[in-house]
């Protein structure tokens, strides 16, 4: 009796060029079968205990008032949500996140790349400028921090040189006004970002051929012209994966606002972050844990969107 | 002496509620029980073995294994054991970190067991121990300290002020910030916002009667205070630094003699001298300004122990006369029990500054009080800071910031 073949089997068997023969069936040893997954176990493990359930924890905190000492949290529904629609403070931290963001968005997805571009050359010396970019990435955050906080100080280094010079009469409050400290804690993020999203598009630029350049510079295409028709079509993904990096730790940023205000979140606490403000209500013996998961939750669902955002970006360009 | 018979209940069983008291202790002092003390070793290791072995001597049977954390994230630490239900058996806890494990039940009413604490112990230090809401004393004093104020000699003599006639008083501290400042603009004397301690040294009652309620931002004097310390600040009489500095701040300040004036403990001077050698036999030392600040170290007693009888009789032990006063002649500190009072080593001047902070403290203690609430926690006080440091610029209102201040801090009171 002749088999008709199916739809999918006559395609499949187009596709490898032969005619579909069905193979005899062989029994599958049940080890064959368990052993992948034997081996994924003590990977599945870890992701389970220290990324999965704590997640899904947070989820599950951010609906009770859990205390830290307190075994029998209640469940209050979205009443901590409520909260902190209502909160002042959450919207002061969210719209200085999205400061950041704006700021650090275009800046850390466009400067490093000129700099690859730049250190890129195989020059004499060059190696001198690449390690120059990166030491800032490789220094300590908090270190970077002591140092800028010496040098935007009333009576620190650029106050000094603005005064001795005569450009400023009184010291400029770097640390004290609410928008000039932001700008500060994003310039010191920029100025710390720079060298690390650089190795990246170098690592990038190195998989563009270079015939293209030499194509496009036959045909008159001046550096400008290449820089826009060669060089960013060709790390349009890398740039992509930088612009959602910077977004995520532009959104969750701490270290350099905690440094830069001494942990206070700045006079009035005009300039916490998200994240400084989770963990000056989840610390201590009294904090707030059910609340601090909550900002959790919506730190996630802020950072989730310009990160759909780029990726949905990413999927039209591959079009 | 420690009630260890004859008593209903058993070691370890004890589970008290918020407001009930817990059933007296009973058992024989026998058992491993573990010591979890903050930061004293190995600067003290051979005194605490030492009270150990004594300890163990006099009750064969009993173990006491001795285990030390370091200074930074204690109370993180402790509450982390709380929370895993790990907490040693018995623990170095001052009363503010005693106080929510206090109200969890997570420690034993030592009073349940020991009706001699009143009259061992110095009233304030045992009342420290005692909360608002929860029956019981949650710990055993252990060691007293107190601020004096340490002044920058060269910085006076520069700026128009007498190092022989420092301040005596906030009143004349403002007036001598003030002198300094017209002398020399790029130095200052002060370098602090206040805090909830400066509103009970202003005579304000900070909290109500139950502890339920904050209430300073309904008091004049409160809101005097943040007046003239924000006319001092828009006057430049303190670094802008100080509208972002945490309680620490001043004696960073002060040892980088970037300010002349700080407070601190009565050992704080070797540590200025230490970080800073520029300022040995430069500084004066003096009592602090108006009502001295009382600090307090405890010894509790966790009430899940499994030798509870063994971990409160050793609990006792450290802190008596005789191991208080052993200790505080080997640091500057003192001691809480009532009849160490008349120790003359404590009232004796060696003629070197440290000597002279060891006597002003100890003659301190006698009026000294603890300033700040322990139902204060951090997300209280970190937003009542914040607010002062907006009221300090001029951004807000005095009257307004701490009125939003207070309304923040019952609320999270009351979900506390």
């Amino acid at each position: 009796m002749t088999t008709v073949p199916t739809k999918a089997k006559s395609t499949a068997a187009r596709k490898v060029g032969r005619t579909a023969v069905p193979r005899p069936k062989r029994p599958v040893k049940a080890g064959r079968l368990f052993t992948p997954w034997l081996l994924v176990v003590p990977a599945l493990i870890w992701l389970v205990v220290f990324s999965l359930w704590p997640s899904i924890n947070t989820v599950f905190l951010s609906f009770t008032d859990a205390r830290p000492l307190s075994s029998d949290a209640a469940f209050i529904g979205t009443e901590n949500f409520r909260t902190l629609l209502a909160d002042p403070q959450v919207w002061t931290a969210l719209l200085n996140s999205v400061i950041y963001m704006a700021i650090c968005l275009p800046v850390l997805t466009v400067v490093p790349l000129l700099l690859a571009v730049l250190v890129e050359k195989k020059l004499p010396g060059i190696t001198f400028f690449r390690t120059a970019f990166y030491t800032p990435v490789i220094a300590s955050a908090v270190v970077v921090g002591l140092i800028w906080s010496w040098m935007l100080d009333d009576r620190g280094a650029i106050n000094g040189m603005a005064e001795s010079l005569g450009f400023v009469s009184e010291s400029i409050p770097f640390l004290t006004d609410r928008w000039l400290l932001l700008i500060s804690a994003i310039s010191l993020t920029i100025w710390k970002g720079l060298g690390y999203y650089m190795i990246i598009y170098l690592a990038a630029l190195g998989n563009i051929g270079k015939e293209l350049h030499e194509a496009a510079a036959l045909d008159g295409a001046g550096a400008a012209r290449r820089l826009w028709s060669v060089t960013m079509p060709g790390v349009r993904g890398t740039m992509i994966l930088v612009g959602i990096l910077v977004c995520v730790s532009a959104l969750r940023v701490f270290s350099e606002l905690f440094i830069l205000t001494n942990g206070t979140g700045g006079p009035g606490g005009e300039d916490n972050s998200l994240v400084m403000l989770i963990q000056q209500y989840a610390r201590g013996f009294s904090g707030n844990l059910g609340y601090a998961s909550a900002l959790s939750l919506l730190l996630f669902l802020v950072t989730l969107v310009p990160m759909l955002v780029l990726a949905r970006l990413n999927r039209k360009g591959a079009r | 002496m420690l009630a260890t018979s004859a008593c209903t209940g058993g070691g370890g069983s004890s589970s008290p509620t918020q407001g009930a008291s817990q059933a007296p202790v009973s058992g024989a002092v026998t058992g491993e029980i573990t010591l979890q003390t903050w930061a004293l070793t190995p600067k003290f290791t051979d005194y605490l073995n030492g009270v150990i072995t004594d300890f163990q001597s006099a009750h064969p049977g009993a173990t006491v294994k001795l285990v030390d954390q370091p200074g930074d994230g204690y109370s993180e630490k402790v509450l982390t054991q709380a929370g895993s239900g790990t907490l040693p058996d018995v623990v170095n806890l001052p009363p503010d970190i005693a106080y929510p494990l206090a109200k969890n039940g997570l420690l034993q009413d030592v009073s349940a067991s020991d009706n001699t604490l009143d009259a061992t112990y110095v009233k304030g230090a045992v009342d420290a121990y005692r909360y608002k809401g929860v029956t019981g004393v949650f710990g055993y004093p252990w060691y007293l300290n107190t601020d004096v104020d340490y002044w920058n000699k060269t910085m006076f003599s520069k700026c128009g002020l007498d190092p022989a006639k420092l301040p005596a008083t906030t009143d004349e501290l403002f007036t001598q910030a003030a002198t300094m400042h017209q002398k020399c603009p790029d130095d200052y004397l002060m370098s602090r916002k206040p805090g909830l301690g400066d509103f009970t040294l202003a005579g304000v009652q900070v909290l109500n009667g139950d502890g339920t309620k904050f209430t300073f931002a309904d008091d004049p004097k409160a809101v005097e205070l943040i007046k003239r310390y924000a006319t001092a600040y828009q006057g430049k009489l303190m670094p802008s630094s100080v509208l972002n500095s945490d309680y620490l701040g001043n004696s960073t300040l002060f040892t980088q003699g970037k300010v002349a004036w700080t407070t601190g403990g009565a050992t704080s001077l070797v540590d200025f001298e230490k970080n800073n050698p520029s300022l040995k036999n430069n500084v004066a030392v003096s009592p602090a300004l108006d009502i001295p600040p009382l600090y307090i170290q405890g010894i509790s007693v966790s009430s899940k122990s499994k030798n509870l009888a063994t971990a409160q009789a050793f609990a006792q032990f450290l802190t008596n006369a005789k191991n208080q006063e052993a200790f505080a002649h080997l640091v500057n500190i003192f001691p809480s029990t009532v009849s160490s009072q008349s120790d003359p080593f404590f009232s004796q001047d060696d003629g070197t500054s440290q000597g002279k902070a060891k006597v002003l403290a100890n003659e301190a203690l006698k009026t000294a009080k603890s300033l700040t609430p322990v139902e204060a926690n951090a997300a209280m006080t970190t937003f009542l800071d914040q607010q002062i440091a907006l009221a300090l610029k001029g951004d807000t209102a005095p009257q307004q910031a701490l009125k939003t201040a207070q309304d923040k801090m019952n609320s999270l009171l009351a979900n506390s």
